[in-house]
């Protein structure tokens, strides 16, 4: 049968669907919908912001080596002398990240090519010549300070260390938050605020490195069976299957057992550990696409399996999981402070997990600071990648994009 | 449907050893081995007493063997058919037998009379919770769904990626402190599931000479408020989540607008029309709800003290008590995978669109 | 003259988006009358859609709204009803049928607890005099074994089945004026006839009023009594379907005509209306198809004051300013026999 007119670009269904769709909230539901999202993920985003430069500039903000002091004549930086290999090469990549950022001249590649062999290369050498002392007795500042012996001295922001336990003062364990120190101190008699600063650069690493560890090992496996159909694929399943259906936590008191907990092995061990999703996902996304017609065009045009995996249907199904890695960063530090609270993961550096586990104490006492903000530290951080991952989801979400 | 289940519940046991395999062979390799942190726990003894008491868990425990032996070992345990072993420890006769799970190397207790005692407790917690999660979640998504972009909607929907994000060590650790504590406000008992004139208390709450008794079943019960509250805020968040989305999915589509067009007041078509066909998805996330509360429920073991199983795998781990932590290991991946099979099961009969045949 | 049963006047709907207010109904009129078949044509996005969901108040109130208007249903305006009031003239009095067969029946419900739904909604029966209703009804329009199939669900019915379910669903309780909006769009040639043929006879016998909404030019001359052709939210023309084949005086109307294929009229390429339907959030100013119309002529007229509907032979309605000037000028409209011939033809 004829139909009538040439073009039809607006089928009938199609306008009822585009009303339908944004008729479904009203329509002053949806303006606050939108903005509270990127309101939401604007703050998460700044929060996050904050933490990263907490975690590299914690050194300078938290210390209880001075930064200046004149002691005997002589000006001294005890601070920068004491500065740790993995500290300086912190700074390094901030700065030299931060510089190559704002220079318009070479182009985005370049400079991040650039900015890996800077990172390398710090990394590389730095452990080698940075040597701090590493017999540190913080009172004495302060006793010579006491004593008279220096003339002038600058402190950092917050004068502590988070391994300074104040040897020089009398039972200042567990005290609540005053002047000196902000946020109280814990049951080794260090400053709490302090512990807690230290404590981003551990949130961060373990978030990032664990979801890029899971990711990698997801989408490889994953790709490999969703590629390559057949035995591997059922391999793959069982795999998935067994990790899907053990108790995670289990599965990380066991890995964790295995070795020290050390906060490398721990980004490794999460890592390992959480990949399941990321890999269901990427196969999915590979048995379609690979009935797509332009991987069957490269098929047919002879092009190796690596190149066709890499370039061509990689980045198609790579964005979706830009969202789901946002949530899984969020799961990751969730499973770093739980196991760190229960006394199984990092037990020798402080993270906002194991400071958590010192607010009761025994016979029942409530310490309500060391509850409260290490708490309070650890949901705002999960709560901001979820809200990240959450505006991420509405924005690549096809459903919810307005036509034209 | 008959053949689909048995099929399921052979395939879990491949599924089975594996799980319990790499469990297995972690704890072996780890340092200081099986049973390492028990055999090491002499530290103040001189060292002949040492070596005997290391050579007496060796040979009590078969711990000087290699370990894919001490592996094969352990599955003989626990199949109905393999070797019986002898009081001396070697192997007896092949056949019919009784499964065991062993026994522990930390208590030298059986390991079935720690599972028998811990299991029904982190069962409790975890089912008691679930119809909270459930009932919560759909009831505050089909409120939130009908009066969409009112205020109880968009409260909810502020306050549930928030509670979401909420972590339970933290919750635990909050509850306790302001509500169980003789600091703040001690409405809430600290620890444990029973007080410990618990066992004195008849059943039922009813007045005695001594005046009022709340009796066993409210002593548990408050006892419990805590640690359930702790275990289910965050899925109840996300369940509302999924109801509410779901269900406003399905006020979109054309079977409603077809029951519109019938005459159906708009109550029924929430009610009857779309409540169902939203239930599928919140059956689907099922399965993973309750591994998830079962993990969530080692934390709140923890934080409240409750002898649970969660509580008995976390200590067994530690010492690496190979016989309680592959047991913890199977049971926990059975109810994994039994879950699993229970929601498509479930699902099957929910959606007349699937069937298995 | 009889009384219409269903008469739309000057209808208006709106639709409040994000980005501003759309209208993809404005001032439309049409007329329904017992027992007769009213064919709304147009093409995909003339609004004919939501006309027809705007009778039965269907359109979801946030963001759609009617600004304007009166829908009488035998003299009682359906606009001022109340919700309650709409639910019992909805499967009714006034029936509605849709275009997707395959999502329009609630899947996790047997068919004939969907059409038992309908009967015990508008009628006083119990469960087991509703079944037998539902039995008659699909047997009415010609379900093999309905006994059976009474029980099923579905997903296991094939489209044109689904079809006639939702034909028996809408029938069952007698209702005087059924709505089909595109019911054999989703679905095979041969299925279309039988289902059209099924409309039809069912229509002589419930001596049922139908208004047909479709796009397809055969079907309207298989089975209209009158034709309203809608373009850009308004009603362009209005006529007997006889009047409309054998002389169209909307411009619109002409170049559908010209654009069907003829068999046995030897001819170069099709010819097509220009240009393309236009957007509802950019339509144009003035008469809404000026910039495709071949009688503008640069005329300033046409690109500022809308035309109206106006009577300009014996009950056929039209609205183009140049009506009387080219009526004249023969446009040849090929004769409604050669029409109806075509149509038949396989396409």
């Amino acid at each position: 049968m004829t139909e009538i007119g040439t073009i039809t670009p607006l089928g009938h269904g199609e306008l009822l669907a585009t009303e339908s769709a944004s008729s479904s909230r009203s329509y002053f539901r949806q303006i606050v919908d939108s903005v509270l999202r990127r309101v939401g993920a604007i703050l998460g985003a700044i929060w996050i912001g904050t933490l990263v430069l907490l975690a590299v500039f914690s050194p300078l903000i938290a210390n209880s080596h001075p930064c200046l002091m004149e002691k005997d004549g002589h000006w001294s930086s005890p601070m920068l002398a004491h500065l740790s290999a993995g500290d300086v090469i912190l700074q390094t990549l901030f700065w030299s990240g931060a510089v190559l950022y704002f220079i318009p001249k070479p182009r985005r590649q370049t400079r991040l090519i650039l900015w890996i062999c800077v990172s390398v290369l710090a990394i590389g050498i730095f452990p080698f010549i940075i040597n701090p002392p590493t017999i540190v007795e913080y009172q004495i500042y302060r006793e010579d300070q006491q004593a008279g012996k220096i003339e002038k001295v600058f402190y950092a922001p917050i004068p502590f260390s988070p391994d300074d336990h104040l040897f020089d003062q009398m039972e200042m364990r567990l005290t609540a938050p005053s002047r000196i120190h902000w946020m109280g101190t814990t049951s080794d008699s260090a400053d709490l605020l302090s512990n807690m600063i230290y404590a981003t650069r551990i949130a961060l690493s373990i978030g990032f490195i664990s979801t890029g560890i899971a990711l990698i090992i997801g989408v490889i496996i994953g790709g490999l069976m969703g590629y390559y159909v057949g035995w591997i694929d059922l391999l793959g399943m069982r795999l998935v299957e067994i990790f899907d259906a053990i108790p995670t936590l289990l599965l990380l008191l066991c890995f964790v057992a295995i070795f020290t907990p050390n906060l490398y092995i721990m980004m490794a061990i999460i890592g390992a550990t959480s990949w399941v999703g990321y890999a269901y996902f990427i196969r999915a996304e590979f048995l379609s696409l690979r009935q797509r017609d332009f991987v069957q065009a490269a098929r047919a045009a002879g092009l190796p399996v690596r190149s066709i995996l890499f370039r061509h249907m990689l980045p198609n199904g790579l964005t979706p999981l830009i969202v789901s890695a946002s949530f899984g960063v969020a799961s990751a530090i969730l499973v770093e402070s739980t196991l760190s609270f229960l006394g199984i993961g990092l037990v020798n550096e402080a993270s906002w997990g194991n400071l958590l586990n010192q607010a009761v104490g025994e016979g029942g006492t409530f310490y309500w600071w060391i509850a409260l903000y290490p708490g309070l530290a650890i949901f705002l951080t999960v709560f901001a990648y979820n809200l990240i991952g959450e505006a991420l989801r509405d924005a690549l979400d096809p459903k919810l994009q307005e036509n034209k | 449907m008959f053949a689909y289940i048995i099929r399921r519940l052979l395939l879990m046991f491949p599924t089975l050893l594996g799980i319990t395999a790499l469990v297995f062979f972690t704890m072996a390799f780890s340092p200081g081995g099986i049973g390492g942190p028990l055999l090491d726990r002499s530290g103040n003894m001189r060292g002949g007493q040492q070596q005997y008491i290391r050579a007496y868990y060796e040979k009590r425990y078969g711990l000087n063997q290699p370990k894919l032996v001490q592996y094969a070992r352990w599955l003989n345990l626990i199949s109905p058919i393999g070797f019986r072993s002898n009081d001396d420890g070697t192997l007896g006769s092949f056949g019919l037998k009784w499964p065991s799970l062993g026994e522990s190397m930390q208590q030298h207790r059986p390991v079935m009379d720690l599972i028998a005692e811990s299991l029904p407790i982190t069962l409790l917690l975890n089912l008691i919770s679930i119809p909270f999660v459930y009932g919560f979640g759909v009831v505050t998504g089909i409120i939130s769904a009908r009066h969409r972009g009112g205020w109880y909607d968009t409260a909810t929907s502020l306050s549930q990626l928030a509670s979401w994000s909420v972590p339970t060590i933290w919750a635990g650790v909050m509850l306790i402190g302001l509500l169980a504590n003789r600091q703040y406000i001690k409405l809430f008992p600290t620890s444990g599931l029973h007080e410990p004139e618990a066992v004195f208390m008849p059943f039922l709450p009813h007045f005695m000479a001594r005046g009022w008794n709340c009796g066993w079943l409210f002593d548990t019960a408050w006892h419990l408020v805590l640690p359930v509250v702790c275990l289910s805020y965050g899925s109840s968040a996300f369940l509302t989540k999924l109801m509410r989305g779901s269900i406003l999915e399905n006020l979109d589509s054309d079977y409603v607008r077809t029951a519109r067009a019938k005459g159906v007041a708009e109550r029924d078509v929430l009610y009857r029309h779309v409540f169902r066909n939203s239930l599928l998805a919140l059956i689907t996330v099922a399965a993973s709800i309750l591994p998830a509360m079962i993990g969530g429920s080692v934390v709140v073991e923890s934080i409240f003290s409750i002898p649970g199983m969660g509580k008995l795998g976390v200590d067994s781990v530690q010492f690496r008590d190979r016989e309680v932590v592959m047991a913890v290991t199977l049971i926990g991946g059975l109810i994994g995978l039994l879950s699993q099979i229970l929601r498509d099961i479930i699902y099957a009969m929910a959606d007349p669109r699937v069937s298995y045949e | 003259m009889p009384t219409p049963l269903l008469e739309v006047r000057d209808l208006t709907v709106a639709f409040d988006t994000p980005r501003g207010q759309i209208r993809p109904v404005q001032n439309v009129s049409l007329s329904v009358y017992p027992g007769q078949t009213l064919a709304v044509v147009g093409e995909s996005g003339c609004g004919k859609s939501v006309t027809a969901l705007s009778i039965l108040r269907l359109i979801p109130s946030p963001p759609g709204r009617v600004l304007g208007g009166q829908v009488l249903f035998n003299g009682k305006d359906l606009l001022q009803l109340s919700e309650k009031q709409m639910q019992s003239v909805r499967g009714k009095d006034i029936a509605m049928i849709f275009q997707e067969p395959m999502t329009s029946l609630n899947p996790v419900f047997t068919v004939g607890e969907q059409i038992v739904e309908a009967v015990q909604l508008h009628q006083n029966v119990g469960t087991r005099q509703a079944y037998e209703i539902a039995e008659q009804a699909m047997q009415d329009v010609g379900i093999a074994d309905p006994h059976k199939r009474i029980h099923e669900y579905p997903h296991r019915l094939s489209g044109g089945m689904r079809q006639r379910v939702m034909i028996a669903m809408a029938l069952s309780c007698r209702p005087k004026l059924l709505i089909a909006d595109e019911p054999t769009t989703a679905l095979d040639v041969t299925i279309q006839a039988q289902i059209l043929e099924l409309l039809r006879k069912l229509q002589e016998e419930k001596q049922m009023a139908v208004m047909l909404i479709t796009h397809d030019l055969g079907v309207v001359a298989e089975n209209a009594d009158a034709v309203a052709v809608m373009y850009a939210s308004k009603v362009v023309e209005y006529a007997a379907v006889n009047d409309l084949f054998d002389s169209p005086k909307h411009p619109y109307t002409e170049g559908l005509f010209r654009a069907m294929p003829r068999l046995g009229r030897p001819g170069g390429r099709l010819q097509t209306i220009a240009g393309a339907v236009p957007n509802p959030r950019r339509f144009p100013s003035g008469c809404k198809f000026h910039p495709r119309c071949p009688r503008m002529n640069g005329d300033a007229l046409c690109t500022q004051k809308e035309p109206e509907l106006r009577e300009i032979a014996t009950r056929h309605w039209a609205s183009c300013h140049h009506i009387e000037n080219f009526a004249a000028a023969p446009i040849t409209p090929p004769t409604s026999d050669a029409i109806r011939k075509d149509a038949e033809a396989p396409a």
